[in-house]
């Protein structure tokens, strides 16, 4: 094996690449060819790649953790199949893209030792608790059809075996989505108690949502290597507008109120209380929702390792790890352990 | 905060950034294939690691056969596939290949010629034996 562990696959805009090379490959990418696993890449692209594989199937494995734990609670037993199912979705969908990331270079075990100890980051969104089973409906419903939005843009990528897997993945995905939309719909046609729990829940989950699409696009992002090489095919503020054009018509359908933090004339944030979200208002002209911009400094905050789950969702993932050691052992054993008969 | 802070047994950690035991090697990659019904073609689906055939054919089963219609699931180990190299072999010659397929034989309007000949000859013939 080429690569012992993630620290030596890092980006290096000072490499130097083949000329001729570089301008053959990029001439591929802009006539909308794929890429395959075998064929020359610039190393920053191989490691932007391996990054973003990585980090999605490091999400997969650790979303699977929130819903994981409502299974033995589920209201009824075509939920309970149902979330069986998506969560195992979950995380075959993290083995397919570890399989993808290795091949570009780090070693399967290398992955998930460094998502045990936090070398690797995984998606914010699920940092943030599922207290009721509201939480998973819009789990399914807020967080499955934002991932479907990224995901689809990714599909349009330049990384074939990355954008056969999406293509794949998103088929599931849009089971994940209907049935959260399903769940939200029954919630919302109940009791006074459910549609309560389920405005609760849309308030936990409305704004990491917004922040799901990552970081307000600096003026760079749309001439970044890694958009004109199609690793990314749409801006982060692009996709957010998009959410709220498809998610804040939805919610406001089901009898949902949008809020946001609260905030001083100044625009800065004074409390954590919510409040109606004003600026979420059809603006016929361009087309567009408005919306308020989610809290950055929490952003900030809880993927610095602050928010309020990430020690309990690496410590399970870690947990697992390591009290599946003997099983691994075991396969490993049986496969070198005992001499070809001859 | 849930049911995720209620759990117990799960341990905090001293030094988080040191695992318990070493990092172990990767598995053998092996392609997986999927027929959709039978009669159709098997077709690449994508990959998986495993320490043997029999768990390779079980994870494959597993990521790539349950969620579509499936009749049966190929695997092979990837270092045991032979292929050709996108840049080195020229598989699909460019060159002017029609008479490799049907449409290449445009048997239609040969087909008018030959009809045409032929009655053209019966007509002789009924001609020269009218006259002679």
């Amino acid at each position: 094996m080429s690569v012992s562990a993630g620290d030596n696959i890092k980006l290096d805009w000072e490499r130097q690449e083949d000329p001729q090379r570089l301008a053959a490959f990029e001439a591929r990418i802009d006539a909308g060819e794929l890429v395959e696993a075998d064929d020359w890449m610039p190393q920053n692209y191989r490691v932007g790649m391996l990054r973003m594989a990585e980090h999605h199937a490091n999400s997969e494995i650790v979303g699977a953790l929130p819903e994981g734990e409502w299974i033995t609670r589920a209201p009824s037993l075509k939920r309970k199949l149902a979330l069986i199912a998506k969560v195992q979705d979950e995380v075959g969908h993290g083995q397919m893209l570890y399989r993808v990331s290795q091949d570009l270079g780090k070693p399967r075990d290398a992955m998930l030792r460094d998502l045990c100890t936090g070398r690797t980051k995984y998606h914010n969104v699920f940092n943030y608790p599922a207290p009721t089973w509201a939480d998973v409906a819009m789990i399914q419903w807020l967080v499955d059809g934002a991932a479907i939005m990224n995901q689809k843009s990714l599909a349009d990528g330049s990384y074939g075996p990355y954008v056969r897997t999406m293509r794949r993945i998103n088929m599931e995905e849009a089971f994940h989505f209907k049935s959260g939309e399903d769940m939200v719909l029954t919630l919302m046609s109940g009791t006074p108690r459910q549609r309560r729990d389920t405005q609760a829940a849309f308030d936990r989950w409305w704004m990491p949502c917004l922040m799901f699409f990552g970081p307000p696009d600096k003026d760079s992002t749309k001439t970044s290597p890694f958009m004109t090489w199609r690793i990314k095919t749409l801006t982060n503020d692009t996709l957010r507008q998009r959410f709220v054009d498809r998610f804040a018509p939805a919610a406001i359908d089901l009898g949902l109120e949008i809020k946001t933090k609260q905030r001083d004339a100044s625009g800065a944030i004074v409390s954590d209380d919510l409040v109606p979200d004003e600026l979420i208002v059809h603006d016929e002209a361009s087309g567009h929702y408005g919306f308020t911009q989610p809290d950055w400094d929490e952003f900030n905050r809880v993927i610095r390792g602050n928010g309020p789950l990430n020690r309990e969702r690496v410590g399970l993932r870690r947990f697992s790890y390591e009290q599946g050691a003997w099983v691994r052992r075991a396969v490993l054993g049986q496969t070198c352990g005992l001499p070809l008969a001859n | 905060m849930g049911l995720s802070s209620k759990r117990t047994g799960i341990p905090t950690y001293e030094h988080p950034d040191r695992l318990s035991d070493n990092p172990e090697g990767d598995l053998r990659a092996y392609e997986v294939f999927v027929q959709t019904e039978r009669g159709k073609p098997h077709t690449h689906c994508g990959s998986v690691d495993a320490a043997d055939d029999a768990m390779a054919l079980q994870f494959a089963r597993e990521h790539y056969g349950r969620d579509q219609a499936c009749v049966q699931v190929w695997v092979c180990p990837r270092d045991a596939m032979i292929r050709t190299d996108y840049d080195k072999d020229l598989v699909f010659r460019l060159t002017d290949q029609s008479y490799r397929f049907a449409k290449g034989y445009n048997v239609g309007a040969k087909w008018r010629e030959f009809r045409a000949q032929r009655d053209y000859e019966d007509y002789r013939k009924e001609d020269i034996k009218e006259h002679f």
